[in-house]
Protein backbone atom coordinates (compact mmCIF):
# COMPACT_ATOMS: atom_id res chain seq x y z
CA UNK A 1 0.00 0.00 0.00
CA UNK A 2 1.35 3.67 -1.10
CA UNK A 3 1.60 5.78 2.33
CA UNK A 4 0.33 9.03 0.56
CA UNK A 5 -2.86 6.65 -0.06
CA UNK A 6 -3.94 6.32 3.60
CA UNK A 7 -5.11 10.09 4.73
CA UNK A 8 -7.46 9.94 1.75
CA UNK A 9 -9.36 6.74 2.71
CA UNK A 10 -9.39 7.54 6.49
CA UNK A 11 -10.59 10.69 6.03
CA UNK A 12 -13.69 8.65 3.65
CA UNK A 13 -14.39 6.03 6.06
CA UNK A 14 -15.31 6.67 9.61
CA UNK A 15 -18.55 4.77 9.40
CA UNK A 16 -17.90 1.43 10.77
CA UNK A 17 -16.36 2.47 13.64
CA UNK A 18 -18.93 4.71 14.86
CA UNK A 19 -21.86 2.10 14.19
CA UNK A 20 -19.60 -0.51 16.39
CA UNK A 21 -20.88 -0.13 19.46
CA UNK A 22 -24.66 0.12 18.72
CA UNK A 23 -24.62 -2.89 17.22
CA UNK A 24 -23.10 -4.25 20.26
CA UNK A 25 -25.92 -3.40 22.47
CA UNK A 26 -28.47 -4.96 19.64
CA UNK A 27 -30.09 -7.94 19.30
CA UNK A 28 -27.92 -10.87 16.68
CA UNK A 29 -31.31 -9.91 13.83
CA UNK A 30 -30.11 -5.72 14.22
CA UNK A 31 -26.51 -7.07 14.49
CA UNK A 32 -26.79 -8.55 10.91
CA UNK A 33 -28.93 -6.32 9.21
CA UNK A 34 -26.49 -3.61 10.49
CA UNK A 35 -23.47 -6.04 9.51
CA UNK A 36 -24.74 -5.67 5.91
CA UNK A 37 -25.35 -2.04 6.11
CA UNK A 38 -22.28 -1.37 7.04
CA UNK A 39 -20.90 -3.10 3.99
CA UNK A 40 -23.41 -1.50 1.83
CA UNK A 41 -21.95 1.85 3.29
CA UNK A 42 -18.32 0.73 2.65
CA UNK A 43 -19.01 -0.38 -1.16
CA UNK A 44 -20.62 3.05 -1.86
CA UNK A 45 -18.81 5.32 0.30
CA UNK A 46 -15.56 4.24 -0.29
CA UNK A 47 -15.83 4.19 -4.36
CA UNK A 48 -14.70 7.69 -4.69
CA UNK A 49 -11.96 8.34 -3.02
CA UNK A 50 -10.09 5.10 -4.18
CA UNK A 51 -11.19 5.22 -7.35
CA UNK A 52 -8.19 8.31 -7.53
CA UNK A 53 -6.35 6.93 -5.65
CA UNK A 54 -5.79 3.56 -7.40
CA UNK A 55 -5.54 5.23 -10.90
CA UNK A 56 -2.89 7.17 -9.64
CA UNK A 57 -0.96 3.82 -8.05
CA UNK A 58 -1.07 2.02 -10.61
CA UNK A 59 -2.72 2.74 -14.03
CA UNK A 60 -0.62 -0.10 -15.85
CA UNK A 61 -2.49 -2.70 -13.84
CA UNK A 62 -5.51 -1.89 -16.07
CA UNK A 63 -5.66 -3.10 -19.33
CA UNK A 64 -7.38 -0.87 -22.09
CA UNK A 65 -10.15 -3.78 -23.10
CA UNK A 66 -11.45 -3.86 -19.37
CA UNK A 67 -15.01 -2.93 -18.93
CA UNK A 68 -15.74 -0.01 -16.60
CA UNK A 69 -17.53 -2.36 -14.26
CA UNK A 70 -14.45 -4.77 -14.09
CA UNK A 71 -12.39 -1.92 -13.37
CA UNK A 72 -15.35 -0.70 -10.19
CA UNK A 73 -15.72 -4.08 -8.82
CA UNK A 74 -11.73 -4.46 -8.38
CA UNK A 75 -11.36 -1.03 -7.27
CA UNK A 76 -14.30 -2.03 -4.94
CA UNK A 77 -12.67 -5.17 -3.55
CA UNK A 78 -8.60 -3.61 -3.36
CA UNK A 79 -10.48 -0.55 -1.30
CA UNK A 80 -12.61 -2.54 1.40
CA UNK A 81 -8.83 -4.15 1.37
CA UNK A 82 -7.67 -1.44 1.73
CA UNK A 83 -9.98 0.23 4.37
CA UNK A 84 -10.32 -2.58 6.62
CA UNK A 85 -6.05 -2.57 6.82
CA UNK A 86 -6.53 0.96 8.42
CA UNK A 87 -9.96 0.13 10.27
CA UNK A 88 -9.84 -3.06 11.48
CA UNK A 89 -13.35 -4.13 13.10
CA UNK A 90 -14.66 -6.78 15.51
CA UNK A 91 -14.24 -9.36 12.61
CA UNK A 92 -10.65 -8.16 11.82
CA UNK A 93 -9.74 -9.37 15.33
CA UNK A 94 -12.14 -12.29 15.54
CA UNK A 95 -9.84 -13.73 11.88
CA UNK A 96 -6.71 -12.15 13.99
CA UNK A 97 -7.37 -14.70 16.89
CA UNK A 98 -8.38 -17.69 14.95
CA UNK A 99 -5.55 -17.27 12.59
CA UNK A 100 -3.08 -17.08 15.73
CA UNK A 101 -4.73 -20.44 16.94
CA UNK A 102 -4.59 -21.74 13.60
CA UNK A 103 -0.44 -20.06 13.48
CA UNK A 104 0.26 -22.15 16.69
CA UNK A 105 -1.13 -25.18 15.43
CA UNK A 106 0.50 -25.01 12.43
CA UNK A 107 3.95 -24.75 13.18
CA UNK A 108 3.44 -27.65 16.34
CA UNK A 109 2.51 -29.89 13.41
CA UNK A 110 4.85 -28.62 11.91
CA UNK A 111 7.47 -29.36 14.38
CA UNK A 112 5.90 -32.71 15.64
CA UNK A 113 6.47 -33.82 11.89
CA UNK A 114 9.81 -32.81 11.77
CA UNK A 115 11.34 -33.40 15.26
CA UNK A 116 9.43 -36.36 15.99
CA UNK A 117 9.85 -39.40 14.12
CA UNK A 118 6.90 -40.39 11.69
CA UNK A 119 6.20 -43.34 14.13
CA UNK A 120 4.61 -40.88 16.94
CA UNK A 121 1.27 -40.07 14.91
CA UNK A 122 1.08 -43.01 13.05
CA UNK A 123 -2.04 -44.76 13.25
CA UNK A 124 -2.34 -48.55 14.69
CA UNK A 125 -2.90 -49.94 11.71
CA UNK A 126 0.21 -48.03 10.12
CA UNK A 127 2.33 -49.23 13.32
CA UNK A 128 1.53 -52.33 12.99
CA UNK A 129 1.95 -52.84 9.34
CA UNK A 130 5.15 -51.31 9.58
CA UNK A 131 6.29 -53.79 11.70
CA UNK A 132 5.24 -56.94 9.93
CA UNK A 133 7.47 -55.25 6.87
CA UNK A 134 10.23 -54.89 9.83
CA UNK A 135 9.91 -58.19 10.49
CA UNK A 136 9.57 -59.57 7.16
CA UNK A 137 12.94 -57.33 6.17
CA UNK A 138 14.49 -58.68 9.21
CA UNK A 139 13.27 -62.56 8.25
CA UNK A 140 14.95 -61.86 4.66
CA UNK A 141 17.93 -60.85 5.86
CA UNK A 142 18.50 -63.60 8.46
CA UNK A 143 17.51 -65.68 5.50
CA UNK A 144 20.73 -64.14 3.52
CA UNK A 145 22.86 -64.19 6.58
CA UNK A 146 22.45 -67.89 6.45
CA UNK A 147 23.01 -68.27 2.63
CA UNK A 148 26.23 -66.15 3.01
CA UNK A 149 27.60 -67.69 5.89
CA UNK A 150 27.05 -71.49 4.19
CA UNK A 151 29.18 -69.81 0.80
CA UNK A 152 31.51 -68.64 3.25
CA UNK A 153 31.75 -72.43 5.18
CA UNK A 154 31.76 -73.31 1.47
CA UNK A 155 34.75 -71.31 0.33
CA UNK A 156 36.78 -72.57 3.51
CA UNK A 157 36.62 -75.97 2.42
CA UNK A 158 37.01 -75.67 -1.03
CA UNK A 159 40.26 -73.70 0.40
CA UNK A 160 40.89 -76.71 2.42
CA UNK A 161 40.56 -79.14 -0.34
CA UNK A 162 42.69 -76.97 -2.30
CA UNK A 163 45.33 -77.05 0.60
CA UNK A 164 44.76 -81.25 0.52
CA UNK A 165 45.27 -81.42 -3.21
CA UNK A 166 48.08 -79.04 -2.68
CA UNK A 167 50.07 -81.38 -0.18
CA UNK A 168 48.68 -84.44 -2.28
CA UNK A 169 50.40 -83.15 -5.04
CA UNK A 170 53.66 -82.54 -3.39
CA UNK A 171 53.77 -85.67 -1.76
CA UNK A 172 53.14 -87.14 -5.38
CA UNK A 173 55.68 -85.08 -6.69
CA UNK A 174 58.50 -86.81 -4.06
CA UNK A 175 57.48 -90.02 -4.97
CA UNK A 176 57.78 -89.89 -8.71
CA UNK A 177 61.17 -88.23 -8.55
CA UNK A 178 62.05 -90.94 -6.27
CA UNK A 179 60.48 -92.98 -9.11
CA UNK A 180 62.10 -91.03 -11.80
CA UNK A 181 65.59 -90.80 -10.06
CA UNK A 182 65.95 -87.44 -9.67
CA UNK A 183 66.29 -87.06 -5.92
CA UNK A 184 68.54 -89.35 -3.44
CA UNK A 185 66.28 -92.02 -1.28
CA UNK A 186 66.95 -94.36 1.81
CA UNK A 187 64.89 -97.33 3.70
CA UNK A 188 64.98 -100.35 4.27
CA UNK A 189 66.15 -103.07 1.65
CA UNK A 190 68.70 -105.01 0.17
CA UNK A 191 72.20 -105.19 -1.40
CA UNK A 192 72.81 -107.69 -3.72
CA UNK A 193 76.26 -109.10 -5.12
CA UNK A 194 76.75 -110.58 -8.09
CA UNK A 195 80.20 -112.33 -8.30
CA UNK A 196 80.53 -113.25 -11.89
CA UNK A 197 84.20 -114.84 -12.67
CA UNK A 198 83.23 -116.01 -16.25
CA UNK A 199 81.87 -112.31 -17.08
CA UNK A 200 78.73 -114.30 -18.28
CA UNK A 201 76.19 -112.18 -16.97
CA UNK A 202 74.83 -110.20 -19.69
CA UNK A 203 72.18 -107.24 -20.13
CA UNK A 204 69.35 -109.76 -20.30
CA UNK A 205 70.37 -111.58 -16.62
CA UNK A 206 70.68 -107.86 -15.49
CA UNK A 207 67.37 -107.12 -17.18
CA UNK A 208 65.63 -110.13 -15.53
CA UNK A 209 67.18 -109.20 -12.23
CA UNK A 210 66.07 -105.59 -11.91
CA UNK A 211 62.19 -107.09 -12.93
CA UNK A 212 62.21 -109.40 -10.53
CA UNK A 213 63.55 -106.69 -8.33
CA UNK A 214 60.34 -104.62 -9.39
CA UNK A 215 57.85 -106.89 -9.44
CA UNK A 216 58.95 -107.68 -5.80
CA UNK A 217 58.16 -103.80 -4.99
CA UNK A 218 61.48 -102.44 -5.58
CA UNK A 219 60.81 -98.75 -5.53
CA UNK A 220 64.31 -97.75 -6.03
CA UNK A 221 67.30 -99.86 -7.49
CA UNK A 222 70.94 -98.90 -8.11
CA UNK A 223 73.54 -100.65 -9.23
CA UNK A 224 77.14 -100.64 -8.51
CA UNK A 225 76.46 -97.68 -6.51
CA UNK A 226 76.35 -95.09 -9.30
CA UNK A 227 73.51 -95.90 -11.84
CA UNK A 228 70.26 -95.16 -10.62
CA UNK A 229 67.70 -97.39 -12.44
CA UNK A 230 64.89 -96.19 -13.63
CA UNK A 231 61.85 -96.68 -16.09
CA UNK A 232 63.74 -95.23 -19.30
CA UNK A 233 67.03 -97.61 -18.26
CA UNK A 234 68.16 -99.52 -20.35
CA UNK A 235 70.46 -102.94 -20.55
CA UNK A 236 73.25 -103.60 -23.56
CA UNK A 237 76.26 -104.27 -24.35
CA UNK A 238 79.40 -103.77 -26.68
CA UNK A 239 82.68 -104.59 -26.78
CA UNK A 240 83.79 -103.37 -23.75
CA UNK A 241 81.25 -105.67 -21.73
CA UNK A 242 78.17 -104.50 -20.15
CA UNK A 243 76.47 -101.30 -20.12
CA UNK A 244 73.75 -99.63 -18.55
CA UNK A 245 72.30 -96.44 -20.00
CA UNK A 246 75.40 -96.40 -21.74
CA UNK A 247 77.62 -96.64 -18.56
CA UNK A 248 79.77 -99.35 -18.50
CA UNK A 249 78.90 -101.62 -15.44
CA UNK A 250 82.22 -103.39 -13.63
CA UNK A 251 81.99 -106.55 -12.02
CA UNK A 252 81.50 -107.75 -9.53
CA UNK A 253 77.92 -106.25 -9.93
CA UNK A 254 76.38 -104.81 -6.56
CA UNK A 255 72.58 -104.36 -6.66
CA UNK A 256 71.12 -101.99 -4.57
CA UNK A 257 67.32 -102.27 -3.99
CA UNK A 258 65.09 -100.33 -1.42
CA UNK A 259 61.81 -102.20 -0.78
CA UNK A 260 60.54 -104.56 1.42
CA UNK A 261 63.49 -106.60 2.16
CA UNK A 262 62.19 -110.41 2.83
CA UNK A 263 60.37 -109.89 0.12
CA UNK A 264 62.64 -108.71 -2.15
CA UNK A 265 65.31 -111.69 -1.00
CA UNK A 266 62.17 -113.90 -1.70
CA UNK A 267 61.94 -112.68 -4.84
CA UNK A 268 65.54 -113.22 -5.31
CA UNK A 269 66.16 -116.45 -4.39
CA UNK A 270 63.08 -119.17 -5.21
CA UNK A 271 63.58 -121.88 -7.64
CA UNK A 272 64.32 -120.75 -11.14
CA UNK A 273 64.43 -117.13 -9.92
CA UNK A 274 67.71 -114.88 -10.50
CA UNK A 275 69.91 -116.67 -8.30
CA UNK A 276 70.00 -120.15 -9.26
CA UNK A 277 70.08 -119.07 -12.56
CA UNK A 278 72.99 -117.03 -11.71
CA UNK A 279 74.54 -119.78 -9.60
CA UNK A 280 73.60 -122.32 -12.28
CA UNK A 281 76.08 -123.91 -14.83
CA UNK A 282 76.08 -121.55 -17.57
CA UNK A 283 76.86 -118.43 -15.85
CA UNK A 284 78.95 -119.92 -12.19
CA UNK A 285 78.63 -117.29 -10.37
CA UNK A 286 77.77 -116.51 -6.83
CA UNK A 287 74.95 -114.12 -5.22
CA UNK A 288 75.21 -113.01 -1.74
CA UNK A 289 72.13 -111.05 -0.06
CA UNK A 290 72.24 -108.83 2.64
CA UNK A 291 69.35 -107.38 4.14
CA UNK A 292 69.83 -103.58 5.21
CA UNK A 293 67.79 -101.65 7.60
CA UNK A 294 69.35 -98.80 5.65
CA UNK A 295 69.82 -98.46 2.04
CA UNK A 296 71.09 -94.96 1.01
CA UNK A 297 70.69 -94.57 -2.60
CA UNK A 298 72.14 -90.95 -3.94
CA UNK A 299 73.45 -91.76 -7.68
CA UNK A 300 71.08 -89.41 -9.68
CA UNK A 301 69.29 -90.15 -13.03
CA UNK A 302 69.77 -86.54 -15.25
CA UNK A 303 66.22 -86.67 -17.27
CA UNK A 304 66.29 -85.37 -20.24
CA UNK A 305 64.18 -82.45 -20.80
CA UNK A 306 61.57 -83.11 -23.23
CA UNK A 307 62.42 -81.74 -26.83
CA UNK A 308 58.61 -82.08 -28.58
CA UNK A 309 56.27 -83.19 -25.56
CA UNK A 310 55.11 -80.19 -23.27
CA UNK A 311 53.05 -80.31 -20.34
CA UNK A 312 49.25 -79.47 -21.69
CA UNK A 313 47.00 -77.36 -19.63
CA UNK A 314 44.78 -80.15 -17.65
CA UNK A 315 41.78 -79.94 -17.87
CA UNK A 316 39.12 -77.88 -15.26
CA UNK A 317 38.37 -80.39 -12.78
CA UNK A 318 35.62 -79.68 -10.46
CA UNK A 319 36.37 -79.24 -7.32
CA UNK B 1 -3.18 -6.38 9.02
CA UNK B 2 -4.65 -7.56 12.67
CA UNK B 3 -5.36 -10.91 11.06
CA UNK B 4 -1.72 -10.66 9.60
CA UNK B 5 -0.23 -9.81 12.86
CA UNK B 6 -1.92 -12.50 14.92
CA UNK B 7 -0.81 -15.23 12.72
CA UNK B 8 2.23 -14.70 12.44
CA UNK B 9 2.67 -13.73 16.02
CA UNK B 10 0.95 -17.67 16.42
CA UNK B 11 4.36 -18.88 13.90
CA UNK B 12 6.67 -16.99 15.93
CA UNK B 13 5.24 -18.54 19.59
CA UNK B 14 4.47 -21.87 18.33
CA UNK B 15 7.82 -21.83 17.13
CA UNK B 16 9.31 -20.46 19.94
CA UNK B 17 7.61 -22.39 22.77
CA UNK B 18 7.23 -25.64 21.33
CA UNK B 19 3.91 -26.03 23.10
CA UNK B 20 2.51 -30.00 22.52
CA UNK B 21 -0.80 -31.26 22.28
CA UNK B 22 -1.78 -34.33 24.12
CA UNK B 23 -1.09 -37.52 22.20
CA UNK B 24 -4.74 -37.99 22.28
CA UNK B 25 -5.24 -35.13 19.67
CA UNK B 26 -2.08 -35.41 17.60
CA UNK B 27 -3.57 -37.55 15.22
CA UNK B 28 -6.62 -34.85 14.16
CA UNK B 29 -4.50 -31.86 14.30
CA UNK B 30 -3.21 -31.88 10.83
CA UNK B 31 -7.08 -32.41 9.52
CA UNK B 32 -7.70 -29.36 11.78
CA UNK B 33 -5.72 -27.21 10.26
CA UNK B 34 -6.55 -28.43 6.86
CA UNK B 35 -10.12 -27.59 7.86
CA UNK B 36 -9.04 -24.20 9.41
CA UNK B 37 -7.02 -22.91 6.02
CA UNK B 38 -10.66 -24.10 4.59
CA UNK B 39 -12.64 -21.95 7.03
CA UNK B 40 -9.78 -19.04 6.59
CA UNK B 41 -10.36 -19.25 2.91
CA UNK B 42 -14.47 -19.12 3.06
CA UNK B 43 -13.92 -16.16 4.99
CA UNK B 44 -11.55 -14.31 3.34
CA UNK B 45 -14.25 -14.75 -0.37
CA UNK B 46 -16.72 -13.76 1.81
CA UNK B 47 -15.02 -10.38 2.54
CA UNK B 48 -13.97 -10.10 -1.10
CA UNK B 49 -17.79 -10.74 -1.70
CA UNK B 50 -19.03 -8.33 0.72
CA UNK B 51 -20.97 -11.20 2.93
CA UNK B 52 -18.46 -11.25 5.31
CA UNK B 53 -20.07 -12.07 8.63
CA UNK B 54 -17.87 -12.99 11.88
CA UNK B 55 -20.38 -14.90 13.67
CA UNK B 56 -20.60 -17.04 10.51
CA UNK B 57 -16.68 -16.90 10.38
CA UNK B 58 -16.38 -18.02 13.84
CA UNK B 59 -19.01 -20.58 13.93
CA UNK B 60 -18.03 -22.01 10.43
CA UNK B 61 -14.51 -22.02 11.45
CA UNK B 62 -15.16 -24.07 14.90
CA UNK B 63 -17.43 -26.19 13.30
CA UNK B 64 -15.58 -26.94 10.43
CA UNK B 65 -12.64 -28.34 12.61
CA UNK B 66 -14.85 -30.34 15.09
CA UNK B 67 -16.91 -32.09 12.12
CA UNK B 68 -14.02 -32.91 10.49
CA UNK B 69 -11.96 -33.81 14.12
CA UNK B 70 -14.90 -35.99 14.68
CA UNK B 71 -15.18 -37.22 11.11
CA UNK B 72 -11.60 -39.06 11.01
CA UNK B 73 -12.04 -39.94 14.63
CA UNK B 74 -14.91 -41.76 14.20
CA UNK B 75 -13.21 -43.28 11.42
CA UNK B 76 -10.32 -44.82 13.55
CA UNK B 77 -12.84 -46.17 15.78
CA UNK B 78 -14.54 -48.04 13.25
CA UNK B 79 -10.55 -49.22 11.48
CA UNK B 80 -10.96 -46.59 8.29
CA UNK B 81 -9.30 -43.67 9.84
CA UNK B 82 -7.01 -43.27 7.05
CA UNK B 83 -9.31 -43.58 4.16
CA UNK B 84 -11.71 -41.42 5.89
CA UNK B 85 -8.45 -38.57 6.42
CA UNK B 86 -7.84 -38.73 2.90
CA UNK B 87 -11.39 -38.04 2.00
CA UNK B 88 -11.93 -35.50 4.39
CA UNK B 89 -8.38 -33.89 3.11
CA UNK B 90 -9.36 -34.07 -0.44
CA UNK B 91 -13.02 -32.58 0.14
CA UNK B 92 -11.20 -29.75 2.34
CA UNK B 93 -8.72 -29.35 -0.49
CA UNK B 94 -11.42 -29.38 -3.19
CA UNK B 95 -13.31 -26.63 -1.70
CA UNK B 96 -10.05 -24.30 -0.55
CA UNK B 97 -9.43 -24.17 -4.73
CA UNK B 98 -12.58 -23.44 -5.02
CA UNK B 99 -12.34 -20.09 -2.34
CA UNK B 100 -9.01 -19.82 -3.23
CA UNK B 101 -10.63 -19.31 -7.45
CA UNK B 102 -13.30 -16.88 -5.92
CA UNK B 103 -10.40 -15.05 -4.32
CA UNK B 104 -8.62 -14.22 -7.09
CA UNK B 105 -11.80 -14.05 -9.28
CA UNK B 106 -12.79 -10.58 -7.00
CA UNK B 107 -9.19 -9.52 -6.82
CA UNK B 108 -7.60 -9.85 -9.58
CA UNK B 109 -11.16 -10.21 -12.43
CA UNK B 110 -8.87 -13.30 -13.73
Amino acid sequence: MPDEVRPDVRAAEPSPRRQRPRSRSHNAASRRVSSLRRSQRRLAGEEHPRAVTVDEARPAAQPAGRTSEAADAARSTRARLRASLLHPGRGQILAAIILFIVGVAGAMQIHVNTADDAYASARREDLIQLLDGLSAESRRLEGEIAQLEQTRSNLQSGADTQRVARSEAERHLTELSILAGTSPAAGQGIRMRIADPKAAVDARVLLDAVEEMRDAGAEVIEVNNTIRVVGSTWFGSDARGLLIDGKLVSRPITLEVIGEPHSLEEAARFRGGIVSEITGPRIGGQVQIEQEDRVVIESLHTSRENQYARPAPSPSTPR
Amino acid sequence: MIPLVGLLAGIVLGIVLEPSIPQVLQPYLPIAIVAAMDALFGAFRAYLEGTFTDRVFVVSFISNVLIASAIVYVGDQIGVGSQLATGVVVVLGIRIFTNAAAIRRALFHA
